[in-house]
């Protein structure tokens, strides 16, 4: 799992100013499941999984997401956002044992 | 007079480092507060869920409103995806605040709380969801109004994945 935190960003090949550009994402990351022991028990450990999803453009958030262990392994979100003027679009992703993974992608008019 | 001068300092530097440790105090006590807000995921039934999350507001029928994408089958209970698109204008006066997706027969039904902005113009979220067998999927729609939707959809699961 030496791919932890790679981060995937897509985006379409051409956009226009004042667009609303549809992203989609994707974080290798393990998410881990609750585990269970032979007795049927839940494992109190500190899972490991993306909590908090954040996006920012232009200095602004656009879209943030909450989640838990019930988003799948190699998770991939999918937001929109306005492209006003060209610039970086930031997505941050956090896990519960405060790793952050962070993609970003040049938003250009053509 | 050079030692009463040396003890200050040191007396000084002492205070001075209590002084730290108390600041670095406080700054562990904020994100452990901020972890307990954001304790999200639960164990529990899909009806205490939304009772502690949405604090037991009335929900309304949001068909016509939110459009819930979801397979029908999903043969892999491990990667569902499901997205949710609601029409709204979202203006700063008007739009989307919350888009929550939940599984009521997961063990964890919260799966996911999606946070929009005027900016993000245009309510359309998606995510990969786990399953852990055939049930409803939920979408839950909190406008900035404070108004709750909600649309609902059997997805038929073939292996469950969730495990646990």
């Amino acid at each position: 799992m030496a791919d932890i935190g790679k981060v995937r960003i897509r985006v379409p090949s051409s956009i226009k100013a004042g667009d609303v550009v549809r992203v989609r994402t994707l974080v290798i990351h393990p998410m881990e499941r609750i585990e269970r022991d032979p007795q049927g028990k839940v494992v109190q450990k500190k899972y490991r999984y993306i909590d908090r999803v954040v996006a920012t453009y232009l200095g602004k958030t656009v879209a943030a997401f909450d989640t838990t262990q019930s988003v799948s392994e190699n998770p991939t979100f999918t937001f929109t956002f306005r492209a006003t003027d060209p610039g970086t679009l930031t997505i941050v992703f956090r896990d519960t044992h405060g790793a952050t993974y962070e993609g970003k992608a040049e938003i250009r008019f053509s | 007079m050079t030692r009463a001068r040396s003890i200050s300092r040191r007396r000084v530097l002492a205070t001075l480092g209590a002084a730290g440790v108390a600041a670095a105090g406080g700054g562990l006590g904020a994100p452990r507060r901020a972890e307990a807000q954001a304790q999200l995921g639960l164990q529990e039934s899909v009806q205490e869920a939304l009772r502690r999350v949405l604090g037991g507001r009335p929900v309304k029928d949001g068909a016509g409103v939110v459009r819930l994408d979801a397979p029908l089958i999903a043969e892999n209970g491990a990667v569902v995806p499901v997205t949710v698109e609601v029409s709204s204008p979202m203006t700063p006066a008007s739009h989307v605040k919350h888009v929550y997706i939940v599984a009521d027969k997961n063990r964890i039904p919260i799966i996911a709380r999606a946070t929009l902005f005027p900016e993000s113009g245009q309510a359309l979220v998606g995510a990969n969801v786990r399953l852990g067998e055939t049930g409803d999927v939920r979408a839950i729609v909190e406008q900035s109004d404070g108004t709750l939707l909600q649309v609902r959809r059997e997805v038929k699961v073939t292996v469950g994945g969730c495990g646990g």
